[in-house]
């Protein structure tokens, strides 16, 4: 979210949108709450009711009930009125500003204070709602983003990753934004995912909202174009059968919504709010949900924003509905390409003055044995 | 060339064709076709060595004509590459069969002039690979692709049979080259990463934690997962899910293109076959279908993963992976000391450049579930013909005929001999069939059980390690009975997980794996890999740090013990069994 400040203030277009900063949502835990979520994590103790959560944490059904009991807990707790009522205020301006009143629909995203960070990224652990709309639904969701830091996940993650104690303090904020009408959306990385070749910029899109790109229920439209010259060396239009859109709107037709989703395919950090999956129009089927315009124009920002950061990045996008490049083009979310970023130059060891280490004189002498070597 | 009406002009042999040449002479004496030695029955002097069933790659049996494919392979192709790279301690691997069930055992380089000749070529053959590993296996690669594509393209149903037995022969020449090719890149690779294992050891690590230090990379297989499970996620999107879980997979197809949305469904499917149908269940197996052939086990590993309605979060567990193992080398980096450091960093540079933990995985479709499909197509298009002549009864007799029958008949002019070859196959097919029922009640180890093994990459990757030999010998006459409690192997991926025990040993009965289960088998290849997004975790008998199995779990994050030996036979499926995949232990529970 920090990154998505970053972006506004240096010129990229980004929805318009408040934050729920971490310092704000610090101890936001009711007290009994947060005592039974202790209860819950803590080593067992003979006959209690927490005895039988807490036995066995190693044990990955017992880890799904445990998030299922912690995020029931969590989701279940009102915020305190004071931020309650400062949401209400920050929702209202923000339904003013972009002229939608109580039609506006929002993104709820969570941002744990290192969640982009290249070495501990703990992307995916929390998870985003879309679709979101008037401020008593944008609170119950910014609780459900705090309970997401529970899912079976993000507790195994943390587990992992993280030392022995699954309550460690969150250090979560949140970003209200609004939803972009998104006519065609997607993601660009900076480098070719696949061979980690960086002269090349590649595109993947599909009509509507981005998350069915994102969560890769389609095979997308794809592009590669040359960085510097900009020129588009490679387009496949993909086979799109399904798009995502907001539940209740036209386009998701009979297919049923429901508060979470019920048409989604829930990979953690995929579970959205208020959008579906839908078939997608034959007439759209076919044809490319992007310009070249468009294409190059979003290459050039991705680029941008690449070096604006010092490494390479995939960027989240959307393109507006009833507008021209470049007004339409939003840049919703960035983050270091992890695949190919994670072993860049930057990250590995320092080369040593001389070789040291032989591996065929090593095995050689201290595998094969062979005497003399 | 001028055409030319002259008879072709022979200076005749006649005068010099005889049975003898000195006193004493056989035929034998001439014909040394191996490097060591080929396939072969079991004989008694084979009592003498010891003898690994190779479940892990050949689970069911050869027929006839897989024979000849396996001699090329995991015999004639070890062999080479042993010795053009000159691996000191051993001459490559050999088989011996039980029936029609693969055994192997190696060769042992036994003097030391030879081991020292060896190591001597060794160097100057693999250090100018491992130096520019990418190039080289880009260049073996585009070789491979270039014959598939070769022989992809030819139209086989516009040829005439003596066409077809060209492309058969040029198919069979293709085959043991990328034989050639998949052993000398194999122990290049090995040599790199025993080095490393080697070196983690001697500076204070374990030798089992680097293959975690490379793990994390894409291959070709979690492609295939990954686009499996997406395939998954569009069925259900499309309301196909009841099509996809009831019924067999046979009229599958048929069922979804009748259903509304289904034909755009099917066309997704055939274009994931088109790139990633172009393997076999088995490796050298040339009687089994491709899955652009026969695509029930993908349609079956789809199914599968419509019961487990959350799917499988490729890019958290790859993301989780990938942390994993940088947590992890960071952590090895802390506790060693400077001029350790220095050697451990270039030990990491040079396996992360040259992989095998990657490569086991990444060489299969290029080789091991491939190389056999022309040679399969070009058989079965011949057996056509054959059949339309009335020479054999059904195309697939032709698995039943081993390949020397199959040149004698084209080459020397055997027409005759088509009714005596004809006339073996019902027996053949019964032989076959016998064996087949016999494979799950073999032994695992055959001959003289040894205190240790010098070839390491029975070590590393069929995990012949003191342990899985020690618990061997302790066998009773009778087997173990029940009543064991602990199975002790090699900790392959770690955590710790109990549930209910499902033991399988051919990949066929994998479809009865439910969600939630603990796996448990000889051993897995890349047809398990759908499996392990939905099962608990993993047992192996055989593997050590480098099998499939320990690599695929460190990806899918599940516990894993390889190496037990044992544990086919001492866990019955529904027993409740624990894994501990850090300690390398297993406990039957109930």
């Amino acid at each position: 979210m920090a990154r998505l400040g970053q972006l506004a203030s240096t010129g990229w277009r980004v929805p318009d949108g408040y934050a729920i900063t971490a310092g704000a949502l610090e101890g936001w835990l009711p007290p009994a709450a947060l005592a039974e979520l202790h209860r819950l994590f803590s080593a067992p103790t003979a006959g209690s009711a927490a005895a039988t959560a807490g036995a066995d944490y190693s044990g990955h059904q017992r880890l799904i009930q445990l998030s299922e009991h912690a995020r029931q807990l969590i989701e279940s707790q009102a915020l305190p009125s004071g931020l309650a009522d400062a949401v209400a205020d920050a929702h209202a301006r923000l339904e003013s500003r972009t002229g939608r009143g109580t039609a506006l629909r929002v993104a709820v995203r969570s941002s744990a204070v290192g969640e982009d960070g290249r070495a501990a990224s703990f992307a995916g652990q929390y998870e985003t709602y879309l679709g979101v709309s008037g401020a008593d639904e944008v609170l119950r969701h910014i609780a459900k983003c705090w309970a997401s830091g529970y899912s079976a996940h993000a507790l195994d993650y943390r587990r992992r990753f993280g030392g022995s104690s699954p309550l460690r303090a969150h250090d979560l904020a949140v970003g209200v934004l609004e939803l972009v009408d998104a006519r065609s959306a997607g993601v660009a990385f900076t480098l070719d995912p696949v061979t980690g070749d960086r002269g090349r910029l590649v595109v993947e899109a599909n009509w509507g909202l981005g998350e069915s790109v994102v969560s890769g229920q389609v095979t997308p439209d794809y592009w590669t174009v040359e960085r510097g010259s900009g020129r588009i060396l490679e387009r496949r239009v993909g086979a799109k059968l399904v798009w995502s859109v907001l539940a209740g709107t036209e386009a998701a037709g009979a297919v049923d919504g429901g508060d979470d989703g019920a048409g989604e395919i829930g990979a953690a950090g995929a579970r959205r709010s208020g959008t579906v999956l839908a078939p997608l129009p034959a007439e759209l089927a076919q044809a490319p949900c992007l310009s070249d315009d468009e294409v190059r124009y979003i290459c050039r920002q991705a680029a941008a924003i690449e070096a604006a950061e010092g490494a390479p990045q995939d960027v989240e996008w959307a393109v507006a509905r009833d507008l021209d490049v470049p007004d339409s083009v939003y840049f919703l979310q960035h983050r270091p390409e992890t695949t190919w970023g994670a072993t860049a130059p930057e990250s590995a060891p320092a080369p040593a003055p001389a070789k040291s280490f032989d591996p065929v004189q090593y095995a050689l002498r201290n595998v094969f044995k062979v005497p003399g070597t | 060339m001028a055409v030319s009406a002259d008879p072709p002009r022979v200076f005749p042999v006649d005068d010099f064709v005889r049975e003898e040449l000195y006193p004493g002479y056989r035929q034998a004496f001439g014909s040394q076709p191996f490097v060591a030695g080929p396939v072969r029955p079991f004989s008694l002097a084979d009592n003498e060595r010891y003898w690994l069933r190779d479940s892990l790659h050949f689970s069911e049996g050869m027929v006839p004509a897989s024979i000849s494919t396996l001699d090329d392979a995991q015999t004639w192709g070890a062999q080479l590459g042993a010795e053009i790279v000159g691996v000191p301690p051993t001459r490559g691997s050999v088989n011996r069969l039980a029936g029609t069930h693969v055994y192997i055992g190696t060769i042992d380089v036994d003097t030391q002039w030879q081991v020292q000749a060896r190591a001597a070529r060794f160097g100057q053959y693999v250090s100018p690979i491992l130096a520019d590993f990418g190039s080289y296996w880009s260049m073996r690669a585009a070789e491979l692709i270039a014959a598939y594509e070769h022989f992809d393209n030819l139209d086989l149903s516009a040829m005439s049979p003596a066409e077809l037995w060209t492309v058969l022969k040029d198919a069979y020449a293709f085959h043991r080259r990328a034989w050639f090719i998949h052993f000398e890149v194999m122990y290049v690779l090995t040599a790199n990463y025993l080095a490393f294992y080697a070196l983690a050891e001697e500076i204070g690590l374990s030798g089992s934690q680097v293959s975690s230090f490379l793990s994390g990379q894409q291959t070709f297989y979690s492609r295939t997962d990954e686009e499996l499970w997406r395939l998954a996620g569009l069925a259900r999107s499309l309301g196909l899910d009841p099509a996809l879980t009831q019924g067999s997979p046979a009229d599958m197809r048929m069922r979804i293109l009748a259903l509304p949305r289904g034909a755009a469904w099917v066309a997704e499917f055939d274009s994931f076959l088109a790139v990633y149908g172009q393997r076999t269940e088995e490796t050298c197996r040339i009687d089994t279908p491709s899955w652009i052939e026969d695509p029930s086990p993908a349609l079956y590993s789809i199914g599968t993963f419509l019961a487990k309605p959350a799917g499988f979060d490729f890019r958290g567990a790859r993301a989780a992976a990938v942390l994993e193992r940088d947590s992890q080398i960071e952590q090895a980096r802390r506790s060693v000391n400077g001029s350790d450091l220095a050697r451990f960093n270039q030990a990491l540079a040079s396996n992360q450049a040259a992989n095998f933990a990657w490569w086991n995985e990444e060489h299969n479709y290029l080789i091991d579930r491939r190389a056999a499909i022309p040679v399969r197509r070009a058989t079965l298009e011949l057996g056509a013909r054959l059949t339309d002549s009335g020479r054999i009864a059904d195309p697939s007799d032709m698995f039943f005929l081993f390949k020397p029958e199959l040149i004698e008949v084209m080459e020397s002019g055997g027409e005759g001999r088509w009714a005596d070859l004809a006339a073996m196959i019902p027996d053949r097919r019964a032989y076959f069939q016998h064996w087949r029922e016999r494979g799950p009640s073999l032994p695992t180890m055959l001959g003289t059980i040894p205190d240790t093994v010098p070839d390491p990459i029975m070590i590393e990757v069929f995990g012949l390690s003191g342990h899985f030999l020690e618990t061997l010998r302790a066998e009773p006459a009778g087997g173990f009975g029940t009543g064991v409690v602990e199975i002790r192997g090699f900790p392959a991926a770690k955590g710790v997980a109990e549930g209910v025990a499902r033991v399988i040993t051919t990949v066929t009965d994998l479809h009865t794996v439910q969600p939630g289960e603990v796996l448990v088998c000889g051993g897995t290849t890349t047809e398990w890999t759908p499996a392990f997004g939905i099962i608990l975790a993993c047992v192996c008998d055989t593997g050590g740090s480098l099998t499939h199995a320990a690599i695929v779990s460190r990806e899918y994050g599940i516990p894993c013990v390889v190496g037990t030996a044992v544990a086919t036979t001492m866990i019955k499926t529904g027993d409740r069994v624990r894994v501990d995949g850090r300690a390398g232990t297993v406990q039957v529970l109930a």
